[in-house]
């Protein structure tokens, strides 16, 4: 909303005010402006005469001029270059020292010849491209004739000296979409009395005119009937009004429409009487088929569009636009002029349906006063008379269930200093609300505060608390600390861990990472392990790339790991927890991608990721969880898909629970997510914080000294580590570990052969054990070897 | 003196000036050879006791001994001179690049948007507010209902929604969580939470709008709580968050679940509030909306409006993190760049 500072002038006194003051003083009580916008400046103008033009000698466009500036500033020569300049010409002329916008004007010598001064076009003094011609915008302006050569309030002249405040308003205060409430918002924001205009009270002749309603939707509908009105320009306060609120004059019945409403914050429609099949006009929301409206265009209308009709057919789509076959034009001389009130939602989705909105329907949509019909037709009949010379004004045709009762909110002077934090006297707080606008009633302890109507959004008692501290300021809100029951507060144990797992992956190496959740269809179906069934689907996305709410953290890990690669950042080791939520259940997972290399020593010494980076990753996540390794499983790949390598990828489990997955990438995953090698791995982080873990009981280390012995085997490439760890720890009770340090497959092994060396870590609890005893375990483990898988010892 | 003396005497003197003046270790040793070893002048002098007179021999052994001693001396001095100096060309030559760089033992990086979650939190864990985790799919009954935004509320303008099905969003706000977490209290007593998490509206992503966006809610339900607590609170806030000095302004505002609802200004951070580009030359930022829990939110949400009061406010986590660190668009954040990444590390 644009308010014109002229015309709030008229009815409330700013005179001492800059409008950077007032600006400033609404944005603080919940009206903001958002913009301070002057339609066009200057200081130092005059209005001149041309009184000789003559071509410069030494340029084929530049004219010597001498300017009558009137007789209090005599005649000067100006050097002008606009096209338009000539003899007789009346101008604005911005004398020497004088500031407009983009210059300051100086004496000086264009060309060998004196200038002292400028003429002017309105671009020159700020005035906004879209309001001026074309002719305005090449050369300088061409005043009338009658303009008064001397007048040094120029831009008053020119009806260009308004400052304009452009609203940003929020949904409670649709009453500002009106001057009027805008002048009364002002006055109480400053202790001063709003005068807003009273119509003249006239005798009305009787009509026969059918007016009414077949749905709630519509609870209030009226019309009066004007007959004979002229039509012809708008006079120029009239004008200068609607251009500072961006309104472009059309004539003096549409611009009559469109005042009333930037002033009364009411909607009103005209249609030309004669035009209408029948003296009826009734709302209806059962009309359905082809409608033309004035715009020439054809809409459908579909059962719950609120049409006003005559003799059934549609008259207008209310609130939106009047059809084409009734619509004024030039040669109208009866006019039935509609103030209604329509149900905000119901206009909201005829808006929202087919496309159409006006200055009337967002005013309908953010909610209308409905106490003022009377007083806008009242309003616009006297501007029909003043400006359209009106010979006859009909009663107005009211169909009325709006219940016209101003609302009443009881409160207390305690609730308002309570809920604020203040101590506000008695006489403060009646004062701050009878300046705004609303009637104070003070019994006993109770305040009984009566709402006015325009003020729609004022329904309770923390509502009259609002207007209080809005209005006297939040610079006198006191500042004290709440004081609550000590409670046992913190982050929860699975916060906490949260915490660690995110500290630790950064601390060795990780980057913890954001990524969007939305995702398009073929990634929010990849990499579903942890999660089963669909995902959610967006009804109304913004682009196929997020139409999908993500199953899984890989395909956003990928999608920020790919946009890296494409910026040459190669080596990446990514991460992030998130929320996931499907379907059928909410969770929360950890994803990684590892890409490139992971560096040594800087960029001196790399090594690619593998797997088993990916599965120290887990192992220590596990181990902060305070998961013991018997507490789970990292077994090989059985999920199948084309997500994993199935030959580099494992799953980590808990019996039948899948608590992770992590491996290569598959060669069409990582083509899909255009990268050339990627490990990735994806816990389910719920799971897992879900998990139960006791503290760990602390361990006795062993009396007696162990003793350690190598034994290096060539066994079928097949058999595990952990097989063979198993089978040996089980080969004799003496065998208290078994650690693998060398894994090797080539050529010299032999097909399908490898080779593995292991240590063995062999000890009593009861005594220190001799030589042979030692040999004795060995060689129990050496057969267990032989009898289970074929190994063949080295050693 | 003897002749006989006189010669050890000059011996010792030829032996001491020639080893010291030795430039090389080869040298040295062929000086000791020459002097010191079993054979050698200086060993062989005891042999001529023979030919020293009975009361002579006794001052002739000292000086024999004593010209050993020196020369043993001067051989010992100059091979330890020796020794030291290899060692040090030997050390020398072991120089290695410290240039070069170091093992990669250092911390990954933090997305800043982290940092300022993390930041805010521990903020307010220290004031006692528990942390409550919240969702990303909502119902409409949690996004708006219960937030007193009824369907068709011109205030549903005011944010353009993603929908799933009729009742099923992604929120549009972290303040679902205050409904939830005011319905879920049983029974109905005092809560001091917030809720970091994400949030989602039908916006172009450009260089300040994102689709999806995180914001921390805060919420304080009590008997008797007034804005002079959510003022009090948040001032706190601004001065741990943003520094000492700061203060804090309010301006009246609307949020349809608060009432009265402000935004809250804090002083420029960057200037100190003399003004300056960040600020836009007003010596203020806006940080954070807040306001009063309205009566219908507490009532919906199973509160008695005449017992208890409370205070909610929202932050945005990249707006701050955009203003702290001076990113230029927001969509960084949701790149990775590492480029970008790579100058915060975590706590």
């Amino acid at each position: 909303m644009k308010a014109s500072l002229n015309w709030v002038k008229k009815y409330v006194d700013i005179e001492n005010l800059t409008p950077e003051e007032i600006a400033s003083r609404m944005t603080f009580a919940g009206v903001e402006v958002e913009d301070i916008i002057h339609l066009a400046r200057g200081t130092n103008l005059v209005i001149g005469e041309i009184l000789t033009c003559e071509n410069h000698p030494d340029s084929d466009h530049l004219h010597i001029l001498n300017v009558d500036e009137g007789p209090k500033h005599g005649v000067h020569q100006i050097v002008c270059g606009a096209p338009n300049a000539r003899k007789g010409l009346k101008v604005i002329v911005a004398r020497e020292g004088a500031v407009l916008p983009e210059v300051t004007i100086v004496k000086s010598t264009i060309r060998g010849v004196d200038s002292d001064g400028m003429c002017c076009s309105l671009l020159e003094l700020g005035v906004d491209k879209k309001y001026l011609s074309e002719k305005q915008v090449s050369g300088i302006e061409e005043l009338p004739e009658d303009a008064p050569v001397g007048e040094e309030n120029v831009l008053g002249y020119l009806g260009l000296d308004d400052t304009i405040l452009d609203l940003s308003l929020l949904a409670n205060r649709p009453d500002m979409y009106a001057i009027a409430n805008i002048a009364r918002e002002i006055g109480c924001l400053y202790g001063k009395e709003a005068k807003i205009p009273e119509p003249t009270k006239r005798e009305t002749k009787k009509i026969d005119f059918e007016v009414g309603s077949t749905t709630e939707k519509c609870p209030q509908f009226a019309i009066q009937v004007v007959k004979g009105i002229k039509t012809k320009e708008s006079p120029k306060w009239m004008k200068e009004a609607l251009l500072a609120e961006g309104i472009r004059s059309i004539n003096n019945i549409v611009d009559i429409g469109n005042y009333i409403m930037l002033l009364t914050g009411q909607p009103l429609n005209m249609y030309d009487l004669d035009k209408l099949p029948k003296a009826s006009l009734v709302v209806r929301d059962d009309l359905e088929g082809d409608y033309v409206a004035m715009d020439e265009q054809t809409y459908k209308l579909a059962k719950g569009d609120l049409v006003v009709t005559s003799d059934g057919r549609p008259m207008c789509l209310a609130g939106v636009m009047t059809a084409k076959e009734c619509t004024i034009d030039e040669n109208t001389v009866n006019v039935a002029v509609e103030s209604a009130v329509f149900d905000y939602a119901r206009i909201r989705h005829t808006v929202n349906r087919i496309g159409l909105s006006s200055d009337s329907s967002l005013r309908f949509i953010k909610g209308i006063n409905r106490d003022q019909a009377e007083y806008v037709l009242a309003l616009t009949a006297d501007l029909l008379a003043d400006l359209a010379e009106a010979k006859e004004i009909y009663e107005v045709k009211n169909y009325d269930t709006v219940k016209h009762e101003r609302k009443v909110i009881k409160t207390s002077l305690g609730y308002i200093n309570g809920r604020l934090g203040t101590s506000f006297d008695l006489e403060t707080v009646v004062k701050t609300l009878k300046d705004d606008h609303m009637d104070v009633v003070v019994e006993g302890e109770t305040m009984i505060v009566t709402v006015p109507n325009y003020r729609i959004d004022m329904d309770g008692q923390a509502d009259i608390a609002e207007e209080v501290i809005r209005i006297l300021g939040y610079s006198n809100v006191h500042s004290i600390l709440p004081t609550t029951e000590l409670q046992l507060t913190g982050l929860t144990p699975k916060q906490v861990a949260k915490r660690s797992i995110r500290r630790h992956l950064r601390s060795i190496g990780l980057d913890e990472v954001l990524t969007y959740t939305l995702v398009d269809e073929k990634k929010a179906n990849s990499f579903k392990y942890l999660e089963k069934g669909e995902p959610f689907k967006l009804s109304n996305p913004m682009t196929v790339e997020r139409g999908f709410v993500r199953m899984s953290m890989l395909p956003s890990l990928l999608e920020s790991a790919s946009y890296n690669v494409d910026r040459q950042n190669k080596d990446l080791a990514f991460f992030e927890i998130s929320d996931i939520d499907t379907p059928s259940h909410r969770g929360s997972h950890l994803g990684a991608v590892l890409v490139g290399n992971k560096p040594l020593q800087g960029s001196l010494r790399k090594t690619p990721y593998t797997f088993y980076d990916a599965k120290g990753i887990v192992e220590a996540i596990m181990q902060i969880l305070g998961l013991n390794k018997n507490r789970y499983q990292i077994v090989a790949w059985t999920l199948g898909g084309e997500d994993f390598h199935p030959g580099k990828s494992a799953e980590i489990r808990m019996g039948k629970q899948l608590l992770g997955v992590m491996g290569e990438l598959h060669p069409n995953a990582l083509k899909a997510a255009g990268l050339k090698s990627a490990i990735a791995l994806e816990l389910d982080m719920d799971a897992l914080l879900n998990l139960k873990t006791s503290a760990p009981k602390a361990s006795v280390p062993p009396k007696f000294p162990s003793v350690s012995r190598d034994l290096a085997l060539v066994i079928d490439r097949k058999v595990t580590y952990e097989e063979i760890a198993r089978e040996v720890n089980k080969a004799d009770a003496l065998i208290k570990g078994v650690e693998v340090f060398d894994v090797y497959e080539g050529a010299n092994i032999g097909e399908g052969k490898k080779s593995i060396a292991i240590t063995l870590t062999i000890r009593s609890d009861e005594k220190t054990l001799k030589e042979e005893e030692v040999s004795s375990s060995v060689n129990k483990a050496i057969s267990t070897l032989k009898v289970k898988f074929g190994a063949d010892i080295r050693s | 003196m003897s002749q006989i003396t006189e010669k050890v005497a000059a011996l010792e003197e030829e032996a001491t000036s020639r080893i010291q003046a030795a430039s090389k270790k080869e040298e040295l040793n062929e000086l000791f050879a020459k002097y010191l070893s079993k054979k050698g002048e200086v060993s062989s002098l005891m042999s001529l006791m023979r030919e020293v007179p009975n009361e002579e021999k006794a001052s002739f052994g000292q000086a024999v001994n004593a010209c050993k001693n020196n020369v043993t001396k001067a051989y010992n001095e100059k091979k330890e001179a020796f020794e030291k100096e290899e060692l040090a060309a030997k050390l020398a030559n072991e120089k290695i690049d410290v240039t070069l760089p170091g093992n990669t033992l250092q911390q990954g990086h933090i997305n800043p948007y982290y940092l300022i979650i993390d930041e805010v939190t521990d903020i307010f864990l220290d004031m006692g507010y528990e942390v409550v985790e919240g969702r990303d799919v909502e119902t409409d009954r949690f996004n708006f209902e219960l937030l007193n935004v009824p369907k068709d509320h011109p205030s549903r303008d005011m944010q353009d929604t993603f929908y799933i099905s009729e009742e099923l969003l992604l929120r549009t706000q972290t303040s679902a969580a205050q409904a939830h977490t005011m319905c879920d209290k049983n029974p109905k007593g005092p809560i001091k939470m917030i809720c970091p998490g994400k949030a989602y509206r039908r916006d172009d992503d450009d260089m300040t709008h994102s689709h999806q966006f995180a914001q921390i809610e805060g919420l304080v339900i009590d008997k008797n709580i007034s804005i002079a607590n959510l003022k009090a609170t948040l001032e706190l806030f601004a001065k741990k968050m943003f520094g000492e000095k700061r203060e804090i302004r309010l301006r009246s505002s609307y949020f349809p679940f608060t009432e009265p609802s402000v935004e809250v200004d804090v002083s420029c951070f960057n200037c100190g509030g003399k003004g300056c580009a960040m600020c836009k030359g007003t010596g203020w930022i806006e940080i954070l909306g807040a306001g009063m829990v309205n009566p219908k939110v507490l009532e919906m949400c199973g509160y008695d409006p005449n017992e208890y009061s409370g205070f909610a406010f929202g932050v945005g986590v990249e707006r701050v993190a955009m203003l702290r660190y001076g990113v230029d668009d927001i969509r960084r954040f949701y790149q990775n760049d590492v480029r970008f990444l790579k100058d915060y590390v975590g706590k």
